[in-house]
């Protein structure tokens, strides 16, 4: 099967890793050097009391490109995202960053990298509890030792308002939530103004509710700055909804690279299978993908008799009416339009609801549950300036769930 | 029958003499010097304690007590306790005692953070000095007396210098401590940041580190005030002497008198760095 592990060529590299490996213990040299880095983790670990964390891994990630690596605990993406900025050493292999090979770098050359080029997001945080939001936030600035104190609140300030931390700055971190906590990590990671963002498992110590919150948030926050991000998780879910593309590691391998939709429809191994098996799709298919075109819809303009005969053609009981230029402006009732006829009205807008439920395209159907639990006609689904893209017929979500389901079942 | 075979005697005695008469040939001017700078440092201290007026201090003690321990009533019993010493008639000589276990402090600060540090910082440091401080807390304080008479002369200096191998081990170990307990996510995202070793040092362990070593100066402070009454015996003056004397002349309530002023003073400072202690480790909790 032919792997999506390349960054699209046309697009400009700006991470590349090749052939990385890393063994944690003093006989990494001679492991790696014989047949034994072959052999299963368990299997090496007996032997030689060392542990193959990352085995052969490459990968490269295009500038402004959502990489995700997606993996259990234990398959070796912690420790991979630490190497990518030598807060571990790797044991052999290289990692380009536009151009430079990283693992060459001197100590000094090192940290001036950790200074400029890259932000780091981890999972508990990382904050200092001896100091205020905005001197963490500041930090990156301070270590540089040539930024004025002015320059580098300014900076902080900044990015403590891009992630909505206005009026915290001089809270300790003590006195924050969780979610508040992670946004002082992203907004530390921001403030340097890096050109890659690495982000370990950065809301998985939050409560679900807030971890949605905040995983829609790093969506609008990368659709304003345009970081290459590379984003570790274990969950499926998240990698589905954050990443252009996902890296899948098992036992310190990456089993499969593509886009997510390549990952959901044709899983590289069974392990990848499994993975997917439990991604409900609720959560993977959007209101977009299942929608349909009704046979019809009517017009403002449209008197109510003319309205009833194109009702009766296509056999309904409803129907969308929308402007001139497509925009919703209500659903339209077969009874309703009795009754306004009966009583002699002359206008089509005397028969329809304005407010009936609506959606947008990329809504997950997950969401769409509570709407159609209220709807008794089909959702309308409308983009941000309310044209009317299609509808979905009630019965049809479910469908496409158990179809959805099969389908992954079939492969 | 059971005798020690006398091949396996190991003479350490005599190796230590010789190493002694080594050090006194050779190196005396080192110590002279040393030993000068200490009693400089001594003096100084001892004089500015006797000159501050007695009811300043007792203001400034009531005051200070009341501050960190955040309540007037302790303020008041800390104050009090000093003006029992006064009226008892041993102001003066607790001032000396103050002098000298200051002393021992400032020093056993100056040597003990940064070896405290560099035992964090070194596994090897720390599994060679570990035992030195086990060595030093332990071995009779009379052991080492002699050697410090014989490098320093009688004096203030030789009791500063017992009072210190006393008093520094708790400083030394507790810096160690607090550095290595500091969370390495910590650490972690301060090398990540770009932050060289020296900036994770000052910035994040050493901040955190403060409340470990807060107590560790607590427990050095009260070491240097209970090793006192020995180093009087060689020569430093103030409570400790008087103890010494009350001894030598089985004056029951002279002793009793001075020694119960040591334990006033243990006390106070005892309460107040404490209390020093617990508001650093609060201010990083909260």
């Amino acid at each position: 099967m032919e792997h999506n592990n390349q960054a699209d060529q046309t697009e400009e590299i700006c991470v590349e890793a090749n052939g990385l490996w890393k063994i944690f213990g003093k006989k990494a040299a001679d492991i790696l050097n014989s047949d034994l880095r072959f052999e299963s983790k368990e299997s090496i670990l007996e032997k030689t009391g060392n542990v193959m964390a990352v085995r052969n891994v490459s990968f490269s990630v295009a500038r402004g490109e959502f990489f995700v690596i997606m993996g259990l605990s234990g398959s070796g993406k912690s420790t991979l995202i630490r190497m990518l900025l030598r807060l571990i050493d790797s044991t052999s292999g290289s990692i380009r960053v536009n151009g430079e090979d990283i693992l060459k770098y001197s100590k000094k050359r090192l940290m001036d990298f950790r200074r400029h080029t890259t932000g780091m997001v981890f999972q508990y945080f990382g904050l200092f509890p001896h100091r205020d939001v905005l001197y963490n936030v500041a930090y990156g600035l301070k270590v540089r030792g040539d930024v004025s104190k002015e320059e580098r609140h300014a900076r902080a300030q900044e990015a403590i308002e891009t992630v909505g931390l206005k009026g915290w700055e001089n809270y300790h971190p003590s006195a924050l939530s969780g979610g508040m906590r992670q946004r002082v990590g992203i907004a530390r990671a921001l403030t340097i103004n890096p050109e890659i963002l690495l982000m370990d498992e950065p809301f998985s110590g939050l409560d679900p509710l807030i971890r949605r919150e905040m995983q829609d948030e790093l969506i609008e926050l990368q659709d304003k700055v345009q970081k290459t991000i590379i984003f570790v998780t274990h969950d499926l879910h998240e990698a589905l909804k954050l990443g252009d593309r996902i890296a899948i590691m098992r036992d310190g391998k990456v089993v499969q690279i593509g886009v997510p939709e390549d990952v959901i429809t044709s899983p590289a191994d069974d392990y990848v299978r499994e993975f997917v098996q439990d991604a409900s799709p609720a959560k993977v298919l959007t209101a977009g993908g299942i929608m349909d075109q009704p046979e019809a819809l009517l017009y403002e303009w449209q008197g109510p008799k003319a309205a009833i005969r194109t009702l009766r053609d296509i056999k309904e009981d409803y129907a969308f009416m929308v402007s001139r230029h497509r925009n919703l402006l209500g659903l339209v009732t077969l009874n309703r339009l009795k009754t306004v006829i009966q009583n002699n009205g002359a206008s089509l807008k005397e028969a329809f609801t304005p407010d009936p439920p609506t959606t947008n395209p990329v809504t997950i159907l997950e969401d769409l549950f509570p709407i159609a639990a209220e709807a008794d006609y089909p959702i309308a689904v409308v983009d941000e300036d309310g044209k009317f893209m299609g509808e979905i017929q009630i019965s049809s979500i479910f469908e496409n769930m158990i179809q959805s389901k099969e389908a992954i079942a079939d492969e | 029958m059971s005798e020690f075979p006398r091949f396996l005697n190991i003479p350490l005695a005599d190796w230590v003499d010789r190493f002694m008469d080594w050090i006194l040939t050779n190196f005396s001017g080192v110590f002279d010097a040393i030993g000068h700078t200490l009693l400089m440092m001594l003096l100084n201290i001892e004089r500015f304690f006797l000159w501050i007026p007695w009811w300043l201090v007792v203001i400034f003690v009531g005051i200070l007590a009341w501050r960190v321990m955040r309540k007037w009533t302790m303020g008041v019993v800390m104050a009090l306790l000093l003006v029992l010493i006064g009226s008892f008639g041993y102001w003066k000589l607790a001032m000396m005692t103050l002098a000298l276990t200051t002393s021992a402090v400032v020093v056993s600060l100056a040597v003990g953070i940064p070896l405290g540090i560099l035992m964090a910082k070194s596994d090897l440091a720390e599994v060679i000095i570990r035992p030195v401080l086990d060595a030093m807390q332990t071995m009779p304080s009379f052991v080492y007396l002699i050697p410090a008479l014989m490098l320093f002369g009688l004096g203030k200096v030789p009791a500063l210098f017992a009072t210190l191998i006393y008093s520094v081990p708790p400083v030394i170990r507790l810096t160690n401590v607090g550095i290595r307990q500091v969370p390495q996510d910590t650490i972690e995202a301060a090398r990540a940041s770009g932050a060289s070793p020296r900036q994770i040092l000052f910035d994040v362990q050493m901040p955190l580190a403060v409340p470990s070593i807060m107590v560790g100066i607590n427990q050095t402070t009260m070491m240097a005030l209970a090793m006192v009454v020995i180093a009087s015996m060689i020569g430093a003056r103030g409570l400790g002497l008087e103890v010494l004397l009350a001894i030598n002349r089985i004056e029951v309530g002279r002793g009793f008198e001075a020694g119960l002023c040591i334990v006033f003073l243990a006390i106070i400072i005892d309460r107040i760095t404490n209390a020093l202690a617990t508001k650093q480790q609060k201010s990083l909790e909260s």
